[in-house]
Formats: structure tokens, sequence, C-alpha cells
């Protein structure tokens, strides 16, 4: 892989879209993606490869569009109003923002769940038979919660309470629970913005397990303010920062580094990403 | 805006104590050139003494290591720094363990009639093992990933003078015998701390370019 020197690339350096890989396939591939909300752009032009069975991390500060940018991989930003995104983002080389795309359709092959754990006020085996309702998914409906709820690390601890609400799990079940909706509709990819950021250390440690089981199946997109939480999961990690324009009325983010983990936090080839990762910048 | 003011206060400081604890050494190396030069058993025994002060301040940067590891997690930089830090501090303790061997051994040899000749080749030999401790320690300051490799070629002076000792010693002959056989391990720990110090530039190179590597094999 070729080093950049980012002095002389300006702020848009990027290390390599594909993230230090030598080989895999691609799930996205997203070019020149800039996401503006009401004229104010929010992210700008990025270009990465995020690979099938391996966890991708997006860090950086407050404000550097990690979250605006993994909400554009199931077009969630189409639910925000005056949301606009530009560029393109192909799954499995299909534009995922043709007119012709259902974003529902989307939304089930690629799942999300949240940093608050969102389960409906409905039972344990309700929450996870949803999903596969709504789509018809009928056949053998209490194997597939149980196969969810097994992926999720769950089953064992609520085998016997499967009618009990679920808003009497604790916060680490909860989003365990949400991670086993999200697979009971046997989804492709499973994006998280930071799902264990309201977990206590526990839980979090099941959390990042699971994530580790899951990536055989599953190709997984997690955004995270906790660096080590990306150290110690994450294959790849995607560095963003802001920009500030030169009068400092507009910020924008922006990807700076794009590599493997390892190389991310022993020797990241950008300053801003050394400068970031070893706290000197925040 | 800088974070983690004081865990970098606290990775600067143990940079500090590690090169406070080279002056330690450069003092015991040239008490163990003066001693066997001189054939000096008061001040040999006064440098077997000042071991523990060097052991003591190496144990002082190994648990400062150890705790920035637990409680910070240093990453980057950051943690090269951390861990050229603790492999140098090894690399000075083992500097000093010579120095005190070159001193035991030159109690060893007191009573026995010496060699004009070596004891010269060894100041020389001390000399160059300072020399080299302080490239090291500068290279490591400086993060001067050159000065670091130039450290081979002073390695190469004193791995010469090391290997014309076998050969003088067996100049020597019957009377020189037992004296020249403890002397051809005091070389051969003034050798060792040339290698110490060469280690010590390799952590330097680690330390900037982020990759290791060995600045020559073992058959050299």
């Amino acid at each position: 892989m070729t080093q950049i020197d980012a002095q002389k690339l300006g702020a848009l350096a990027q290390t390599d879209r594909t993230g230090g890989a030598t080989e895999g396939e691609a799930v996205f591939r997203v070019d020149d993606l800039s996401v503006s909300y009401s004229g104010n752009v929010a992210l700008r032009g990025v270009s990465l490869d995020i690979f099938k069975n391996s966890v991708t991390a997006f860090i950086g500060p407050s404000g550097c569009g990690k979250s605006t940018f993994i909400r554009c991989f199931n077009r969630m930003n189409d639910l925000v109003p005056g949301a606009a995104v530009e560029g393109t983002v192909l799954y499995h080389g299909q534009n995922l923002y043709a007119g012709s795309v259902d974003p529902v359709e989307v939304r089930r092959r690629i799942g999300m769940v949240f940093q608050k754990p969102n389960p409906f006020p409905k039972s344990i085996y309700d929450n996870i038979a949803f999903g596969p309702r709504v789509l018809g998914l009928k056949d053998d409906l209490d194997g597939r919660v149980e196969r969810a709820l097994r992926s999720a690390a769950l089953w064992d601890e609520i085998r016997d309470r499967l009618k009990d609400n679920a808003l009497g799990l604790s916060g680490g079940q909860q989003q365990r629970l949400c991670i086993a909706r999200a697979l009971a509709v046997e989804p492709d990819v499973i994006l998280m913005d930071e799902p264990a950021s309201a977990l206590d250390p526990i839980s979090t440690t099941r959390i990042e397990d699971l994530m580790h089981e899951l990536k055989d199946r599953y190709t997984i997109v997690i955004v995270t303010h906790n660096m080590q939480q990306a150290a110690r999961v994450a294959d790849r990690t995607a560095f963003f920062s802001v920009e500030v324009q030169d009068d400092g009325s507009r910020r924008n983010g922006i990807l700076v580094e794009y590599d493997v983990t390892s190389k991310i936090f022993t020797n990241p080839s950008d300053q801003r990403t050394e400068d970031y990762v070893t706290g000197r910048f925040g | 805006m800088e974070m983690r003011i004081s865990f970098h206060e606290e990775l600067a400081q143990l940079e500090e104590s590690l090169q406070v604890e080279s002056q330690l050494v450069l003092r015991s190396i040239r008490g163990a050139t003066e001693c066997v030069v001189s054939q000096d058993v008061e001040l040999a025994d006064e440098v077997i003494a000042f071991d523990d002060e060097i052991d003591g301040s190496c144990t002082e940067v190994m648990q400062g290591v150890e705790l920035l590891l637990a409680r910070q997690t240093p990453v980057a930089g950051d943690l090269r720094l951390a861990l050229s830090v603790l492999y140098s501090n090894l690399h000075l303790e083992r500097m000093g363990d010579q120095c005190t061997t070159i001193a035991k051994l030159t109690k060893l040899a007191a009573d026995l009639p010496p060699d004009q000749q070596l004891l010269d080749g060894f100041r020389e030999m001390g000399e160059r093992a300072e020399e080299m401790t302080r490239v090291a320690m500068l290279s490591l300051h400086n993060r001067d990933g050159a000065l670091a490799e130039s450290l081979m070629d002073l390695d190469e002076l004193i791995d010469r003078a090391n290997k014309r000792v076998v050969g003088r010693v067996l100049e020597l002959g019957q009377t020189n015998l037992e004296w020249g056989i403890r002397m051809i391990l005091v070389s051969r720990c003034f050798e060792r701390i040339g290698d110490n110090a060469v280690d010590i530039g390799e952590q330097t190179s680690y330390l900037v370019t982020g990759d290791f590597r060995e600045f020559t094999d073992a058959s050299h």
C-alpha cells in the first residue's frame, strides 16, 4: 500500500479506499459521497469499500459525519427532511440510491442497531417475530425466533420468558434483543451506531464478542466513540475528521484515513489520525 | 486542543527517567573500565555496589510503563514510545550487569600478572562502549534513525577489538594464562555493552518508522 503525504494532498487525504485490503469481496463501494442537511454539507467526498464478513469501524470526533455516513448504507437519511445524498453507494454492484430500489427491501437486507436499545413495548417473542411477520416470512416462526435469539447470544437467558415484556430486560439484554430483531429477517449487513455506548462494561464485552461471532455470517459496520472498542473489534478502521472552512463559517466531515485497524492504532499514516487516536486533538 | 495532558506528561517523564538511568550506566561503564585497566579492587567494589542504583531505576521505569499501559492504553506513537522505553530500559539494565561482571573479574584477577597491551585495549573498548551508549540515547532522544544506524559502524570497531583479545592471550603463554582467560570474559562484556547499545538504536528506529527490524542478523 502506498503512503500518501497528507500535507501535500491537503484536507482530503485518504490512504487507500480498500482500507488495506488485498483481497475480499466488497459489499459496498462508496464513491465521492457527500451528504447535506438543508444545504449544509455534513460530509464531503468520501470514497471507500466495505468488505464482506468483516467488521469495519468508523471513528472520529463529534460532528465528523460518521453517523451520517453509516446511515447512508441503508438509506436512513431518506427519512430526514432536507437531507440530500450525492455520489454513489454500490451495494453488491447495485446503486442503492437508484429510483427502482425499494428502501424497505434495503433495510431488510441491511439492518441497523442504534445507540439506545429500542425494543417495541411488546413481548420478547413479538419483538423478534415482528419483522418476519411484516415480510410474510411466517413459516416456522418459532424456529426463526429461536435462531435469531441464539445468534444474538440471548436465548439461554430468556428462553423461559419469551412472553414477558421486552422492556423488562436489562439494557444489555435489550440491545442484544435489538440485534436479534435485526438478525430475524436474515440480513446481509448489520449497521451498528454506537451499539454499546449506553451499556455497562460487561454488556459491552458481550456485544463485542457477539460482533466477532457474527462477522462469519454477516458484514458488520460500526460507529463508535470508543476508540479502544474499534481497536478491539474492527478489522478495518476509518477515521473521519472535521474540516473547518477558512472563514470558520462552515464545518464538514471528511474521511482522513482508512486502513487495517492494527495499522491505525500502531502506526497511522496521517498525522491527524495520530493526533486523534493518541488524544492530542479531540 | 491538547487532550490527555497528564498522560503525555507521564510518558515524557518516563522517557526522562530512562535518560537519567543511562547516565548511571555511563558512570558504571567508566568505573568498570577504570577498575580493570588500573586493576583497582576498591573501585571494583564500588562498581558492583553501584549496580543496585541502576537496578532500582530500571524497576521504577518498568513499573511506570506497566501503570501507563494499564491505565492509559497508549496507541500509535505513544504506544511505540512506551514500548521503546520499556525495551531500552532492559538493555540499559543489562549494560549495568556487564559492568558488574567486569568488576568481579577484575577482583578475581587482581593478584595475577597483567599484560599492558590488553589493558590499553580495554581502555579503548570502554571508551567505545561509552560512546555507543551516548549515541544510542541521543538517537532515541532526538528520534534520529540515521544516528541510530551509525551504531552499526561503531559496533564493528568494538567487535574487532574483541576478536583480537583471544589471539593476544594465546601469545602471552603460561605465566599469564589464568589472567588472560578472565580477561577474555572482560572483553566479551565490553562487546556485549556495544550490542546492547545497538539494540537501543533498533528501538529508536522502531519508534521513528513503526517497523521493528534488527540492524544486523545473528550471523554477522
